[in-house]
């Protein structure tokens, strides 16, 4: 089993993450999140991509409006909600937490102080 | 040269080969299977759709208005399994086209609905057999043999075969071999196609108060047909263990002669049954039988016929005895009944043939080689069968 499948469930489910991430930063459609994702190992696909979307919009944590563009049909362009913008807060905390006791685990028990304080 | 098809991906039309056709409707039919549940069901299956038509707007041009077989399959692939999102199980990652490699391909989640098809790869005859084999999951050898066994007994395998082979379609298209060797096929699965049947059939009734009548009517057969069923089921179970009771109060054991009786009648009738196979072999590989020629202009198949009329009258005096020795005998007309003596008997006639086959192999040159080409034989026989069956109905 590589590093890469050992990681897939985790990697689902820090799919929801990400994207609140990417549609924080700029009014997205389907084709930009998936292109920014693409070049990192959550790349992803529109199978995943739009029902996980249309979940995070039942829960209201994003909504998306109508836009035409210059070739072919209109498309859906993403933005979050407060509620969104809230979980994104929340999530990128804990995330920060979750890090942070990835890197401190399994240190030398010994000096735990010297080696877990930061200098 | 391809059939091409056209369809209709929200409101633009597209021309796509019969192949990738089927190859996209089992995509987006596992795709709403997968969503089944789910509030948002049509808008997601609305959204794929159009991502498709973009990706498809992209190979098509002024010179090339079809979308070939190879183009729907990558579109497919690109788009990736679709997966439903509150899903807790990863059956197969989003670990897409940069990942494993082997999660986005398209066949390995979309499962396609199981279905009994005909297949051609490794067939032997009618692809019966291996279509089966594919269906159940089991070894194709087992199904042989099954079938082999059913026709020994009355023939009922051919029969058997030959309406399978009228009536299975044979897997042509990718999607349809798909189909045919599919997911292992459970009871969840023929719930779901139940439930799917029934809906569909709830669908055609536009009045409330039909359908109510109806689906009250319905309930009210199943009762009744369920309350039959027992009361048949008793009555019949009943009557076999007073049957039963009553012969062993009448005839409590059968003469010990009887024993060594019966395997003697069995011997005598497996005699009769290989030289009547032997016949049959000799027939089909010299055309003729112990020296006499059948006259020219007989067909094979008539002289195989013929041979076993002759030999249904051979054994006709042979079952005159058995039958007599049945009812005036020491066992009496309760002879099937005995499920030992029965099973001696069968057991005692099936030893006789395996010790004259190897009697045989063994020590003559000339069976041995009648044995080899036993196996040619069947060949041949099945190619005639099989030339009969594909032979054009004569002009008008």
């Amino acid at each position: 089993m590589s590093i890469n499948e050992k990681f897939t469930a985790i990697k689902k489910g820090l799919l929801e993450f990400l994207v609140l991430k990417i549609v924080a930063a700029n009014k997205v459609y389907v084709a930009d999140i998936l292109n920014q994702l693409s070049a990192t190992e959550f790349a992803t696909q529109e199978g995943t991509l739009y029902p996980l979307l249309s979940k995070m919009r039942r829960e209201e944590l994003v909504d998306y409006e109508w836009k035409e563009s210059e070739a072919g049909p209109p498309r859906k362009y993403y933005q979050l909600t407060a509620k969104g913008r809230e979980q994104l807060r929340e999530t990128s905390e804990y995330w920060q937490r979750i890090s942070a006791t990835v890197k401190s685990l399994g240190q030398d028990p010994g000096q735990p102080t010297e080696e877990s304080t930061p200098r | 040269m391809n059939k091409v098809i056209i369809i209709n991906l929200n409101g633009i039309a597209y021309q796509l080969e019969e192949n990738g056709y089927e190859a996209l409707r089992s995509y987006l039919d596992a795709a709403a299977r997968r969503l089944e549940g789910n509030p948002d069901k049509d808008e997601i299956i609305a959204d794929i759709e159009q991502s498709i038509a973009d990706k498809f707007r992209t190979v098509l041009g002024a010179n090339k208005t079809v979308v070939v077989t190879k183009e729907v399959e990558d579109v497919i692939e690109a788009m990736g399994p679709v997966q439903n999102a509150s899903d807790e199980t990863p059956a197969s990652g989003p670990g897409a086209s940069q990942g494993t490699g082997t999660a986005a391909r398209a066949g390995d989640s979309p499962a396609p609905p199981k279905r009994l098809y005909r297949i051609r790869d490794g067939k032997q005859f009618g692809g019966v057999c291996n279509g089966l084999a594919a269906y159940f999951n089991v070894d194709v050898t087992l199904v042989r043999i099954a079938f082999a066994f059913m026709a020994l007994t009355w023939g009922a395998g051919i029969i058997l075969y030959l309406i399978m082979m009228l009536v299975v379609p044979w897997a042509n298209t990718s999607a349809e071999k798909a189909a045919a060797t599919g997911l292992p096929s459970t009871a969840e699965e023929f719930i779901r196609r139940a439930k799917e049947g029934y809906y569909e059939g709830m669908k055609t009734f536009k009045d409330r108060r039909a359908f109510r009548e109806w689906k009250w009517q319905f309930k009210q057969e199943m009762r009744q047909r369920k309350r039959e069923f027992q009361r048949e089921f008793h009555q019949n179970a009943e009557q076999w263990r007073q049957n039963w009771h009553q012969h062993w109060a009448q005839f409590p054991q059968p003469h010990p002669g009887w024993w060594f009786v019966y395997p003697i009648l069995a011997v005598i009738s497996a005699v009769l049954t290989l030289l009547c196979l032997a016949s049959i072999v000799s027939l089909v590989l010299t055309g003729a039988v112990f020296g006499i020629f059948f006259p020219a202009g007989i067909h094979l198949w008539l002289g195989i016929l013929i041979l076993l009329v002759i030999f249904s009258i051979l054994k006709l005096p042979l079952k005159a005895i058995r039958y007599s020795c049945y009812y005036h005998g020491g066992c009496g007309p309760g002879y099937y009944y005995r499920p030992g003596l029965h099973l001696w008997n069968t057991f005692v006639g099936l030893a006789f043939l395996v010790f004259v086959l190897w009697l045989l192999n063994s020590h003559s040159e000339h069976a041995h080689e009648a044995i080899e080409h036993v196996r040619a034989a069947t060949h041949h026989v099945v190619d005639a069968l099989r030339d009969w069956w594909n032979q054009p109905s004569p002009a008008p």
